[in-house]
């Protein structure tokens, strides 16, 4: 057992664990940070997807040793408490989450891809989701919900930037 | 009149705690204290349990308590809850619990097995043959009753066929499917100190799954076998319906998949023993290899035809393979049976379908109880017979659609038939320009019969 | 019950010297995406983990006649680089399609060669650039071609004393062109079926050089050395690329498995060198 400090949504947090064990067992089972979801354990579903210093990763496949010291967010930080992120008020009122198990996962990869690129593709977005699985086979609303956050974003970015002008 | 719902989008009830990742499925919810459960699965696909000694994993420290087929008298259906008398590789023969899923296993590995392995039957055509290794030993068939299949007869099969210009048959199989919910089963089962028993559930019909759950629990208190559910019998002398407090409703997926109850019935006899809070979650593996699934179809049909398209016969015979046992196999091709001959007037059906017992793992209900193989063999039975006798296979499904008031082969008087309006809506969809005769059809009168 | 011990090295050196120490009993962590599907699946449980993620190495930078890239560089880093992109549009087109994106962000270049995967995408486009890699330990640097360092599924000449330390891609000029082709059972987040590499070098119609790598088709990533040395010093032309691609498909040595069977396997790899040698042509 050692000691691995971490940041996970704002708090900081000092977990003892062994160091096989990955990023989504300490978030989940020390720190019920329950969000990301066990699918598979083997990389491939996404449901467990969680950004780590701002990258895309998933939680289940990441050591858990090799963030110490790193910033998590989960679905949980997306937003401040009791208030929505444009991708999560898309996600709702686009009806795309279906049972919502892999919903907490999509949420995660469709930021990491609006950090990165705000004005995505249809095609540059399926290209985010393709490590992310939903059996419901809801892409066709995650991709429109991805498409109106993405607008959003845009509009109360260039709204900032006007009043700042001004 | 303004109607609350009606014409408006509603939004999901459950929505906004799924993308804020509040929804509580059934593996989210922690309880301090809560043991953890593995199995160990047959290895065999065919055998019975020779010696069983489990008094290394017993004393493994961590272990807090395990259960083998002995202590399980009850069965699930007819599926025992551990089995010492194998009938698919993975069965469960015993359930361990401990402080985490590593020392389950561990102690797992000192469990001493032996099993005398029997022959085992993999295809349902094998396994229908006279001398076929017996899965069960009451037969490889599931009896409807006194008969080894399910019937369904409509009109005069034989007059039909004499009545026909054409004979046209076709075999069709469509293989097993994995429903493949993204959440793997999972159950948790708390003990409370007024002596009734929480089950967090993951099943998608849980009046239905409750009383399944209470039939594997219920106990007679004379039975001396009931001595071994030590802390169920200090708290109280009997189990009734009342000391299941099932919660559940939230799930990561179906398709068919949780109809079953798969992982509720061990943790619940594990938390019953111990006393304590039990968790049983299933790797990916295990829920892929294990869980229900859509078991595989054989459907032979032969039809007999009019020159002019019109079906005057039509004869099934379906195989289900239904893996080890009945769950809800025998009441999928019952339904299967029901609706075989498709959405068409025949006037001579006749339907047989098999519920076909083989050594893999139980398979279950999925997405249409039997009906989509159907589907599947008999559309592509259609437009077989459209391309033997040269008729454009849209007008072959116009010539034979239900119209209003026909009976179908289980004597239902049919209302509200639109199958041809559907199909005429359909082919604008997919800019299929379609002979005015066949757009001008209605589901009111048969036409030209 | 798991007692593994963690050591982050804090550079190669230390790296080495716990790998000289511990021998088998250590395992390499880089990005961790194939090792923790491996210990989460109860396949591998390693008693010492040796984290080289603080080691430095992961670079891309071009030195004399090479493109570097250091082992703990990761696929996302790859398909970024300008670097790459310039001096080997091979490797970042096969570096696209590794897993996914999240894949791509904690899998590397070193990982995806130790792991020795048959359908190893970097591997085999590596095989077709002719790269070599520098395997490191306490007793000094040792070099070795892409082709000699797979010895089988999982397997390789690596030592478990040693490290690999980095990828050397020989620079290739105005006549090289490249091709590659990744068959998956869909586009994204998949092994290959078969994927195939081809770097050539070529004036007009004259072939100077030819590699063609296949993945996949083999118990390791395939150079098919007869395919291209029938190309190599010969005016090209459709016969030719017929012969050559039919010569690759009888170098493969591919197995049934749940992805495709052998004969498919072996009928596309034919398929493919075919269409990917004609499209180099135009």
């Amino acid at each position: 057992m050692d000691v691995l400090k971490l940041k996970v949504n704002g708090r900081n947090y000092e977990v003892e664990t062994d160091p096989a064990t990955t990023l989504l067992e300490v978030l989940r089972d020390k720190l019920f940070i329950t969000g990301p979801k066990v699918g598979c354990n083997t990389g491939d579903c996404g449901a467990c997807s969680v950004l780590l210093d701002g990258r895309l990763v998933k939680s289940c496949i990441t050591n858990a040793f090799i963030t110490d010291g790193c910033e998590v967010i989960t679905v949980e930080g997306l937003a401040e408490p009791g208030e929505l992120h444009p991708l999560q008020k898309a996600f709702y009122e686009h009806y795309a989450a279906q049972c919502g198990f892999c919903t907490p996962g999509m949420l995660m990869a469709a930021k990491a891809l609006l950090d990165e690129n705000p004005n995505p593709t249809r095609e540059e977005i399926k290209e985010a989701l393709a490590g992310n699985l939903c059996r419901c086979t809801g892409y066709v609303k995650i991709i429109e919900a991805i498409m109106a956050a993405a607008q959003e974003l845009r509009e109360k970015r260039s709204m900032i930037a006007r009043k700042e002008v001004s | 009149m303004a109607f609350k719902v009606i014409g408006k989008s509603e939004k999901r009830y459950d929505g906004l705690a799924h993308v804020i990742g509040e929804t509580k499925y059934v593996d989210d919810i922690f309880i301090p204290g809560t043991l953890m459960v593995k199995v160990l699965r047959s290895p065999v696909d065919k055998g019975k349990v020779r010696h069983l000694d489990i008094s290394n994993a017993e004393s493994f420290p961590g272990v807090a308590g395990i259960i083998t087929p002995e202590d399980v008298p009850n069965k699930y259906q007819d599926q025992p809850v551990l089995a010492s008398s194998i009938r698919y590789k993975g069965e469960p023969i015993v359930a361990v619990a401990a402080v985490d899923e590593d020392t389950a296993l561990e102690a797992i590995s000192k469990i001493k097995l032996d099993i005398e392995e029997e022959e085992a039957v993999f295809d349902p055509l094998e396994a229908m043959k006279a001398g076929a290794p017996k899965v069960r030993p009451e037969g490889n068939l599931y009896m409807y009753g006194k008969y080894p299949c399910r019937r369904v007869v409509f009109g005069n099969i034989e007059a039909g066929f004499k009545e026909a210009d054409y004979i046209i048959e076709g075999e069709y199989f469509h293989p097993t499917l994995e429903h493949a919910p993204i959440e793997p089963w999972a159950s948790l089962a708390v003990p409370g100190a007024d002596g009734r028993l929480t089950v967090y559930s993951m099943c998608q019909s849980l009046h239905l799954t409750l009383g399944w759950l209470a039939d594997v629990l219920h106990m007679e208190p004379d039975d001396i076998r009931f001595i071994k559910w030590a802390w169920r019998t200090r708290q109280r002398g009997s189990t009734s319906l009342s000391d299941l407090k099932y919660i559940g409703g939230i799930i990561g997926g179906s398709f068919g998949a949780k109809w079953d109850i798969q992982a509720d019935h061990i943790p619940a006899i594990l938390a019953l023993k111990i006393g304590r809070p039990v968790k049983w979650r299933w790797t990916r593996e295990e829920d892929l290899q294990y869980s229900i699934y859509r078991g595989a179809w054989h459907v032979k049909i032969k039809d007999g035809v009019k020159k002019d398209g019109h079906i005057v016969a039509r004869q099934i015979r379906s195989i289900r393979d239904a893996g080890a046992y009945t769950t809800f196999n025998a009441y999928v091709v019952e339904k299967h049976c029901w609706v075989a001959s498709g959405p068409y007037f025949i006037p001579n059906v006749h339907v047989e379908g098999y519920c076909v017992y083989t050594n893999k793992p139980p398979a279950g209900a999925m997405r249409g109880f039997g009906i989509t193989p159907r589907t599947f063999a008999i559309e592509v039975q259609m437009n077989r017979i459209a391309s033997q006798i040269g008729i454009d296979p849209w007008e072959l499904r116009f010539i034979n659609a239900y119209r209003q008031g026909d009976q179908t082969p289980t004597r239902r008087d049919l209302d509200s038939v639109y199958l041809i309006e559907t199909m005429q809506a359909l082919a604008k969809k997919a800019g299929v320009k379609l002979p005015d005769r066949l757009m001008s059809m209605t589901s009111a009168e048969r036409g030209n019969k | 019950m798991a007692n593994t011990l963690f050591y982050r090295a804090a550079d190669l050196k230390e790296a080495c010297v716990l790998l000289s120490q511990y021998g088998k009993k250590a395992k390499i962590l880089a990005g961790g995406t194939d090792l923790m599907v491996a210990i989460n699946r109860k396949l591998l449980l390693p008693e010492i983990l040796v984290y080289i993620g603080n080691c430095g190495l992961d670079y891309i930078r071009v030195e004399g006649d090479s493109l570097i890239i250091g082992a703990m560089t990761n696929h996302a880093s790859i398909v970024r680089s300008t670097l790459v992109k310039e001096k080997a549009p091979l490797l970042l087109e096969a570096t696209k399609y590794i897993g996914s994106p999240s894949i791509r962000n904690m899998g590397t270049i070193g990982g995806n060669l130790v792991n020795a995967s048959p359908a190893a995408d970097a591997g085999t486009a590596l095989l077709a650039l002719g790269a070599k890699l520098n395997l490191v330990s306490v007793s000094g640097v040792r070099q070795v071609k892409v082709e000699e360092f797979f010895t089988g599924p999982g397997k390789t000449v690596l030592k478990p004393s040693e490290i690999l330390q980095e990828v050397l891609i020989p620079s290739q000029n105005e006549n090289s062109k490249w091709a590659w082709y990744k068959l998956g059972k869909r586009k994204s987040d998949i092994c290959s079926v078969i994927s195939v590499a081809i770097s050539i070098e070529i004036e007009g119609n004259l072939c100077r050089f030819a590699r063609i790598a296949l993945g996949a088709v083999a118990p390791v990533p395939l150079l098919a050395k007869r395919a291209g040395s029938l190309l190599e010093r010969q005016n090209i032309d459709k016969t030719l690329i017929t012969k050559a691609a039919k010569a690759a498909s009888e170098e493969t040595t591919p197995i049934d498995d749940v992805r495709a069977t052998a004969w498919y396997r072996r009928k596309v790899s034919e398929t493919l060198v075919k269409r990917l040698l004609s499209q180099i042509l135009e």
